[in-house]
């Protein structure tokens, strides 16, 4: 008898034989990889940032629809039914389909990940890790997976049901956008579904950043108590009413995590901002007056005029700049050295005028900034900054800083064009939200160096 | 080769079935018969460990399949209603999965070979039609080499030709010595096929017997019968 390798190898050859089950299991995942890919086309290592969340999307869609559509599609024409009748446990059949799914899942990261290799991801830092992570993550969703297989009767409700779990995980869950684009009271939320774990424990794994530890544990958390309930739910037949009421164990274990998560520290990161306009000069002051005549004659009561504190959060998505004593990702490291590296020799950044040249530098900060590339719009302003400081005296950087911030409009933008020598993209279309970004950096950096902004 | 004692199972407050007995010897066709929802379908998911009867005794050659479900279960061929298989699946694919289960399985071949499905063995089960589709659950059932067949309804939904195509693989097991139990709501079809019926009514059996004897004792044909003694 051998009963569990017969019905796996049974199980995928009937996947491979259905086209739909292809459609979602494999060519699902790498429509939302070229999403991903085209979405952030500017990041400077491609995918890089978002290994964690393209293999959360791929798992989410096996277990929320792969898996119980099976199940629940065999229960329904009377499959398991039939397997009732045989002389093996029922654990066969649930290991067997499971396993079949497990593989389905695999080859179907692995071939994103080749996917994603050709588009210029890097080999992820940790692989077993990542691979440790990837079956964590799978096993927590693939209990649920199995706990809606008990719950529905019939595949419509298996999608109104799966739905129900992968949208909301996708939109404010972290998963397929950004934590740092959701509003405070979404990442709080997102604390309280298992793909946030998923995302971070994954990424951690593929860039080399942080422990995943209280990742790992809360999946294994959730994966444990979906797999209970699942169990406890389980039925041959779908006349036979499901025990709900274990579904309280595996949700409740989704708002044990959260809690756990809110107590042990912040779950928000940065402060989600509007993106749209960022104001003009006059918003930034708060006498009636605004500036001299020119540069030259800007005075230290016209500096004290600006008020620093209306200006957006250095770690907000609006103008951020990284802390002192942060540490960007690994795989940034070589593009912020190329940037430093390259900024003496630049030309825009050595032009004789030293307004022009102080607003051309300020568009390697304002640049990244608009694109929202990572952490390259964090850690290029202090680079920048320090530039500014070494090529412009002293005395004159605070009266040329102020200048360009009261006059975003003024000077020559054509170095937007000109920064491919850092391996920042062009941009196109208006040139004006750069400017609000320079003006936004220049008093960032004017707020530091007159003592308005003490940054950490 | 089954002895069923005093089953019953309730629903709330509704007796499913209640104090069923009965035996079954090699060799022997068995038939339960009675209007839906009598109890028919309970009983045989009650034997088969579908259904946890609340009481009674059920032995399966000499096993106790209350308390040995899966040894009793290898014993066991059955044809449920409303069991299928995958769309994809062929029927070759499908007696080699079902024969994976099993301790000493039949070969796939002589199945197919037997029951008239060499030809579609390799046809996926969504093609076949409803007759191939009930050989071929009849070929699932027998692959484990059973001595006790569960068929119920067996007939149900096919045109006379197949009817009797089943009919006469029915009483080709029987004559290999093997038990049989079955349901059915046609009549001509328990005339011919069972030794032996039980006539269910409410949960109980109210009557068991030869259908020759049965007719003879209450007089008119076998539906006549079961009309009088389920009070319809």
């Amino acid at each position: 008898m051998n009963a569990l390798p017969h019905l796996l190898a049974v199980s995928l050859k009937l996947n491979f034989r259905n086209r739909m089950a292809i459609l979602y299991g494999y060519l699902f995942p790498l429509i939302f990889l070229v999403a991903f890919w085209a979405v952030y086309r500017n990041d400077p290592v491609p995918l890089a940032l978002h290994v964690g969340q393209f293999l959360t999307v791929t798992i989410l869609g096996s277990a929320c629809f792969g898996l119980p559509t099976t199940i629940v599609s065999e229960r329904e024409r009377g499959v398991w039914r039939r397997y009732a009748l045989m002389p093996v446990g029922r654990w066969v059949f649930v290991a067997g389909t499971l396993l079949a799914r497990a593989v389905l899942l695999l080859t179907a990261a692995a071939l994103q990940l080749a996917l994603a290799f050709a588009f210029g991801l890097p080999l992820p830092a940790h692989p077993i890790d990542l691979f440790v992570a990837f079956a964590a993550a799978s096993a927590a969703f693939l209990a649920f997976g199995m706990v809606i297989a008990m719950l529905v009767d019939n595949v419509p409700a298996v999608q109104a049901l799966g739905q129900c779990i992968f949208l909301p995980m996708l939109m404010i869950g972290g998963v397929a956008i950004r934590l740092e684009s959701l509003p405070a009271w979404a990442q709080h939320l997102s604390a309280f579904f298992p793909g946030r774990y998923a995302v971070e424990a994954m990424q951690r794994s593929a860039t080399g950043t942080g422990s995943a530890a209280f990742d790992l544990l809360a999946l294994l958390l959730i994966a444990v108590a979906g797999a209970i309930a699942a169990t406890a739910m389980f039925r041959w037949d779908k006349s036979v009413q499901p025990r709900r009421g274990w579904l309280l164990l595996a949700l409740g274990v989704w708002l044990a995590v959260g809690a756990m998560a809110e107590l042990r520290g912040p779950v928000t990161i940065g402060h989600a901002q509007d993106t749209g306009a960022v104001g003009a000069p006059k918003d930034y002051v708060a006498a009636s007056k605004l500036a001299a005549p020119s540069w030259q004659v800007v005075s230290e009561a016209d500096i004290d005029s600006i008020a620093f504190d209306r200006l957006p959060p250095d770690e907000g998505i609006i103008s951020p700049v990284s802390r002192s004593d942060e540490e960007p990702d690994p795989i940034l490291l070589s593009q912020l050295d190329r940037i430093r590296d390259t900024l003496p020799v630049w030309g825009p950044g050595n032009v004789a005028d030293p307004v022009q040249r102080a607003r051309n530098l300020l568009t390697i900060a304002a640049v990244p900034d608009i694109l929202q590339m990572e952490q390259v719009e964090r850690f290029a302003p202090r680079l920048v900054f320090a530039r500014l400081q070494a090529v412009i005296p002293p005395h004159d950087l605070p009266k040329i800083l102020y200048w360009i911030a009261m006059h975003p409009d003024d000077g020559d933008d054509a170095a937007v064009h000109q920064l491919g020598v850092f391996t920042l993209p062009d941009i196109s279309g208006p040139s004006k939200p750069v400017r609000g970004r320079v003006m936004l950096y220049a008093l960032k950096l004017l707020g530091r160096l007159s003592g308005h902004i003490v940054a950490h | 080769m089954i002895a069923v004692e005093g089953l019953s199972r309730r629903y709330g407050d509704v007796a499913a079935i209640d104090g069923i007995s009965f035996a079954i010897q090699a060799g022997e066709i068995f038939g339960l018969l009675g209007p839906n929802g009598a109890g028919k379908t309970t009983t045989l998911e009650c034997i088969l460990g579908l259904t946890e009867p609340d009481g009674g005794r059920i032995e399966i050659c000499g096993i106790d399949a209350r308390a040995n479900l899966r040894a009793a279960r290898a014993k066991i061929g059955a044809v449920l209603q409303a069991t299928g298989l995958q769309d994809k699946i062929t029927p070759r694919e499908a007696l080699e999965l079902f024969a994976a289960f099993q301790a000493a399985p039949l070969r796939t071949d002589s199945l197919l070979q037997r029951f008239g499905l060499m030809e579609k063995a390799d046809a996926a089960f969504d093609t076949l039609s409803g007759g191939q589709k009930q050989r071929l659950a009849l070929t699932l059932a027998f692959v484990g080499d059973p001595q006790v067949l569960v068929l119920d309804e067996p007939t149900t939904g096919l045109d006379p030709q197949m009817r009797r195509e089943v009919q006469e693989q029915v009483l080709a097991v029987k004559g290999s010595g093997r038990a049989i139990l079955l349901t059915t709501h046609d009549m001509d079809e328990a005339a011919r096929l069972c030794d032996r019926v039980a006539v269910i009514a409410r949960g109980r059996i109210v009557a068991t017997d030869t259908p020759r004897r049965l007719m003879a004792e209450h007089g008119g044909t076998l539906d006549d019968v079961i009309l009088r003694l389920t009070d319809r």
